[in-house]
């Protein structure tokens, strides 16, 4: 079975707009949010320990009738741990990944990595990883071992 | 789906055993001979990849045979395949809002030069 997805995309610009778009917060804004979704960046602290706060808000109508009808509020908060922070060049954090109905949620690893080309191209290399492995884990922050730490009880 | 889900499997030694067990199912004994730790730890991790629908054991006479579930696993795929439409659709957002950056500033520029 698959372990790891790997996005691979080419963009004509600089390393530093595709950088600021995951990791400012008007950057982040502009694009993370699903369809119909706005996002809010709330808190912002880019280093690795640090961590992301936003809102996600259904704007479209069709959302907001969707998540009224499911009994949940148009506004939901979302948290991303950083792990690893070299600007222009790598970003790595943890999310929940808890939107997809039927699921419960899980923590996945992520991890950015930039490369300009010589033909003056970012290449850019999204590597998503649900079963992230004990490095993932020791690069992580503290609350997040404690969290894993709460789930290791829960196993044995 | 379980919570623990990838986190069951993302233990080395739980990993391990779910590759020993992908050619065949095996006694506790086998898996211990394989491996590198005590029996009492591969009857432990037996134990959480049961409880978490990874694997099944039966008796067999005296023995007790473990192998893998494959419900399970495609669950995990399938659960993976919905992430990873997700995120196409996100890199596109992702594709147009950087276009729309640049967009933005070339205009400015050419406002600025003329």
């Amino acid at each position: 079975m698959t372990k790891q997805l790997t996005f691979e995309r080419s963009y004509r610009a600089s390393l530093k707009d595709v950088w600021d778009l995951w990791t400012t917060k008007s950057g982040i804004e502009s694009w993370w949010g699903p369809g119909g979704f706005a996002v809010t960046v709330r808190k912002l602290d880019l280093r690795p320990g640090g961590e992301l706060l936003y809102a996600m808000t259904a704007v479209g109508p069709e959302q907001v009738a969707f998540m009224r009808d499911a009994g949940m509020p148009v506004t939901t908060e979302a948290r991303v741990t950083y792990t690893e922070v070299v600007p222009l060049q790598r970003l790595g954090y943890v999310h929940v990944a808890d939107f997809i109905p039927g699921v419960a949620p899980y923590d996945v690893a992520h991890l950015v990595e930039l490369h300009s080309s010589a033909r003056g191209e970012v290449r850019m290399v999204l590597t998503i990883d649900a079963m992230h492995d004990d490095e993932w884990t020791e690069r992580a922050a503290a609350g997040w071992e404690s969290e894993l730490g709460k789930l290791d009880a829960l196993l044995s | 789906m379980h919570i623990s889900a990838f986190q069951v499997l993302s233990d080395p030694n739980r990993l391990q055993i779910v590759e020993l067990l992908l050619g065949d199912e095996h006694a506790v004994n086998d898996l211990v001979a394989r491996m590198a730790i005590h029996q009492s730890g591969v009857s432990r991790h037996l134990r959480i990849l049961e409880e978490a629908g990874f694997v099944r054991m039966r008796a067999a006479g005296s023995k007790r045979l473990y192998s893998l579930r494959a419900d399970r696993f495609r669950e995990l795929d399938e659960w993976l395949d919905r992430y990873r439409e997700l995120w196409n659709a996100r890199l596109d957002s992702f594709g147009e809002a950087l276009e729309q950056k640049q967009r933005r500033r070339a205009q400015k520029r050419r406002r600025s030069t003329q």
